[in-house]
């Protein structure tokens, strides 16, 4: 749309300019330098293929690349085979405290992958509780680590993508389509597999193929319960922080293939979303069923056990920040410890992952706001260039990103290396593009006429953006503003690599605790985490009214 | 109020020519319609007259102001949309005041004027409503006041009551025509209903393919077009493939399509031997014996439809399938399906067309 035939320099495209400008200071410029390391030797610098050869030759590598393959394919089967019947039986049949439920899972889902991993090794690791239980009990458990520790905790914390996005897909096809189906003659189980089943089937990929991608870069769990099991992300980051060069080059080739494989994912997603979509008007509802006897008495069990498993290892944190302690060892009896502990030697560590989100989610909600505006509204050339740009740092793991930044602003123009703004320029880039995509969103469901009227009323595009488009946005940007800044508290695999000892944040700090042994001090600020996350999510469920989307969305 | 000049206006989108050399002059106080199926450019014209898209060549000017690089915001256009665009956020005086809060309009006279606005569209009392409390027609009611409290230089509409239904949609339309006639606003009116813009116009100006086909008051649209697309799209009509045949008397022609024989008008077909004859079905008449015999026709009843005060009867007449309707009628005028019905089309009621054109034949011509 163009307003009349004046070309002068507008607000757009100074937006235009700056989100240009940012895409390429902090994306393209540190990508660049990885790509060029990856393809330089070593000593001489001179352009060489010696570590792509290394990487394809050496066992060590090739392994970490099967481990990473091997997790991303088991989280996914064993998430589908836990989200399908929880979103099945909580949306046909009358569960009982399902949105309970659903909040439970979201809560899994949001919460700092680490966590879960490290709650998995206080009850089932060398000296785990539960396991010294079922062994005293006669039981022979294995320990958690390495493969079984890692894809347990990633199911139980991915499964709800596939079970937040089946369920919303299930609950929106609309009734008469099964009930033309059963008019036609068929029995309620060929409708499923006939209508139902491929009706909801784009939405079961899509959030297959986003499990799949959260388990390949996932960072903090094989980092923590991992051991000798190494994947690509745990690999980039031994493989950089041994190579104490100036020249991050089998770490670069690694990040280069972690990049690869989740541009695969991204674009088989993307091809797979626009190739299916059944956009329904939801004109009826499904019926929700009500069972009786023993079927209804199995569902709630099955539903229960699906989500008071990843509930558990929450609980358990929340359960040992209250234990007394003594130095790193708990004792016998409660108290607040841990959480004195926290706030008298480490009151910094917190200040600064709320000081450093805080900072993060004003400049991702205003700069996403207005770019995501630019897109939605304003397709001009440079527009359709910004766009994919700003996918990037979907397909950029954060352990990538992390190399990345520490590599390029080590040095001049632009020496960021040690300082809040490299941290907070972490959490800025990586939740970009939602918050881009959200508002462009939002955009789509706000009539443009609105925006013609106001015009056409005599307001010039400012001040319609002002008194017209924005109050229209406001919601759908503070709530998706809260998921950012859920998102920057917990963020780790990137700010590992770039923080020193004054810009600690509270999930290296847990990280740091977990590996000196110090679970008390891990456990309450887990904690701490667990409750802002919760807090947000009440508050964006409550004064929103946002659905699970929001969530799956972030 | 204001008169409108378009000249010349072109407007591509990519490859596709949605606006072909648009020439019109709509004159002060005049409610004139573009009238046209979807797609044939004409909100296209509209949003291009309102500043949303600029023209890629000829000119527009309001009054004797040249418009073509005033932006939107300026042009002073009051708009009323189609999926009325009434601002969701904001109170029904909240909306109507928009544009003159814009204007920096003095509290007092902003109140009075969204006052009087409200009163127009008999929206009194309703200031502090929201939206969402509003039915459609009241939405767009307030779309109305919201566009004329800022006493636009021309009030644009772009098809405003085609999400109303068929009632309101009548209730609606005179009112837009009372209050346009009584302020005496220039008024452009956007629709793809025929019979909408027959009964609200001053002028119309029939738009398809990008191109204007005919420009007339409604009367000459419906009774004298141009050309066969404003024939067919225009009101219900009988449209024949024929013959042209030998000359008759009185300054007719025979003409034949299968078995059917007519008398029609010659001017305009000479040396023509085929054509396209279109009649109205209102416009037969009973046969009786001063009915010249070559005009009757008689057909085998198919179809039935009975609409109040016009009935409705679809026959075959040697495989040819006519139209024709009986006014006030009667129970007698229905006859059962499969009854023979006799009847006459008076020659003058026959339209002829190019067939490759579309072009009216004799049109203008004794």
């Amino acid at each position: 749309m163009r307003m009349g035939g004046t070309k002068r320099a507008d607000i757009w495209s100074l937006v235009i300019f700056a989100g240009f400008a940012i895409v390429i200071v902090f994306l393209i410029y540190p990508l660049f330098d990885i790509f060029r390391f990856s393809f330089a030797d070593k000593e001489t610098g001179a352009v060489s293929l010696a570590n792509w050869k290394e990487f394809f030759g050496r066992a060590y590598y090739m392994r970490a690349f099967g481990h990473s393959m091997v997790v991303a394919v088991l989280v996914t089967v064993f998430s589908a085979l836990l989200g399908i019947p929880l979103a099945f039986f909580t949306t046909r049949y009358r569960i009982r405290g399902s949105s309970l439920l659903s909040t439970l899972s979201i809560l899994a889902l949001l919460s700092p992958p680490f966590i879960g991993a490290y709650s998995w090794i206080t009850m089932l690791g060398r000296n785990g509780f539960l396991r010294n239980l079922l062994i005293s009990a006669g039981i022979r458990v294995p320990q958690v680590y390495g493969l079984l520790g890692i894809v347990l905790a990633d199911t139980l914390q991915y499964y709800p993508f596939i079970s937040l996005m089946l369920a919303g897909s299930l609950m929106t096809i609309d009734r008469s389509l099964e009930e033309a189906s059963e008019n036609l003659g068929a029995r309620s189980i060929r409708t499923f597999f006939s209508v139902t089943l491929p009706l909801v089937l784009p939405s079961l990929t899509g959030g297959a193929l986003i499990v799949f991608m959260m388990s390949l870069s996932n960072f903090g769990t094989p980092m923590i319960i991992g051991g000798n099991y190494l994947v690509l992300p745990t690999l980039a980051y031994n493989l950089y922080t041994s190579e104490i060069s100036e020249r991050p080059g089998m770490a670069a080739t690694v990040s280069i293939i972690l990049m690869l494989c989740a541009s695969v994912i991204i674009v088989l997603q993307q091809w797979l979303s626009a190739r299916r979509k059944y956009a329904s008007m939801l004109v009826n509802r499904p019926v929700v069923k009500r069972l009786k006897g023993v079927r209804s008495l199995l569902a709630h069990a099955l539903c229960y056990l699906i989500v008071g498993l990843s509930t558990l290892p929450l609980a358990v944190i929340v359960f040992y920040s209250f234990r007394k302690t003594s130095g790193p060892v708990f004792t016998a009896g409660f108290g607040l410890d841990s959480y004195r502990q926290i706030f008298f030697d480490v009151p910094k560590t917190v200040a600064n992952s709320f000081v450093y989100s805080f900072i993060a989610v004003i400049l991702i909600a205003t700069i996403g706001t207005l770019i995501g505006f630019t897109i939605a509204r304003k397709r001009n050339l440079f527009v359709k260039i910004l766009d994919p740009l700003l996918m990037i740092p979907y397909i950029v793991p954060g352990t990538v990103l992390g190399i990345g930044f520490i590599v390029v602003f080590n040095r001049q123009p632009l020496y960021l290396v040690g300082t809040a703004t490299i941290i907070i320029m972490t959490y800025f880039i990586r939740r970009l593009p939602y918050s881009v995509r959200s508002a462009a969103s939002i955009l789509k469901q706000i009539d443009p006429a609105l925006e013609e009227a106001g015009i056409n009323l005599g307001s010039p595009p400012g001040r319609t953006f002002r008194t017209v488009t924005l109050p229209l946005m406001q919601s759908g940007i503070i709530s998706g503003a809260i998921m950012s800044w859920v998102t920057s508290m917990n963020e780790l695999s990137a700010s590992i690599l770039l923080y020193v000892g004054k810009t600690m944040t509270m999930p290296i700090k847990i990280y740091l605790s977990v590996v000196d042994g110090y679970f008390g001090t891990a456990s309450a600020m887990s904690t701490i985490l667990l409750c802002v996350t919760g807090l947000c999510m009440f508050v964006v469920i409550k004064y929103f009214n946002r659905g699970s989307d929001t969530f799956i969305a972030a | 109020m204001t008169s409108i000049r378009i000249a010349g206006v072109e407007k591509r989108f990519g490859e596709l020519l949605a606006l072909s050399d648009i020439n019109l002059e709509i004159e002060k106080g005049e409610f004139f319609t573009l009238l046209g199926p979807s797609g044939c450019g004409k909100t296209t014209l509209l949003r291009t007259i309102a500043g949303f898209y600029r023209q890629d060549a000829g000119d527009i000017f309001l009054g004797d102001e040249l418009i073509n690089d005033v932006p939107a915001y300026r042009r002073n256009t009051g708009m009323v949309f189609q999926n009325y665009a009434v601002f969701p956020h904001m109170t029904v005086f909240e909306n109507v005041a928009y544009g003159l809060k814009v204007r920096k309009l003095p509290g007092d006279e902003i109140s009075r004027k969204v006052r009087a606005a409200l009163k127009n569209v008999h929206l009194e009392g309703y200031e502090s409503r929201t939206p969402d409390k509003l039915s459609g027609g009241q939405q767009q009611r307030v779309g109305l006041a919201r566009a004329m409290a800022i006493e636009p230089r021309v009030l644009l509409f772009d098809e405003p009551l085609s999400n109303l239904d068929a009632k309101l949609r009548v209730e609606m339309r005179d009112e837009i025509r009372a209050v346009q006639k009584a302020l005496g606003i220039t008024a452009i009116y956007v629709t793809h209903d025929q019979e909408e813009a027959l009964v609200i116009s001053d002028r119309i100006a029939v738009v398809n393919f990008g191109k204007i086909q005919q420009v007339g008051a409604p009367w000459e649209i419906y009774k004298d077009p141009a050309n066969l697309f404003v024939a067919t799209f225009v009101g219900k009509i009988n449209k024949l493939e024929v013959e042209l045949g030998e000359p008759l008397d009185k300054g007719l022609r025979k003409a034949v399509s299968g078995k059917v024989e007519f008398a029609v008008p010659s001017p305009g077909t000479e040396g023509r031997r085929s054509a396209i004859l279109t009649f109205r079905p209102e416009d037969i008449v009973e046969t009786s014996e001063e009915t010249p015999g070559l005009n009757r026709l008689s057909g085998t009843l198919t179809s039935t439809s009975f609409l109040g005060t016009v009935a409705s009867l679809e026959m075959d007449v040697h495989g040819t399938t006519i139209v024709i309707e009986r006014h006030r009628p009667r129970k007698s005028d229905i006859p059962g399906i499969g009854s023979t019905v006799e009847f006459a089309v008076p020659p003058e009621a026959c339209l002829l067309f190019d067939p490759e054109t579309g072009a009216r034949l004799g049109r203008g011509r004794p």
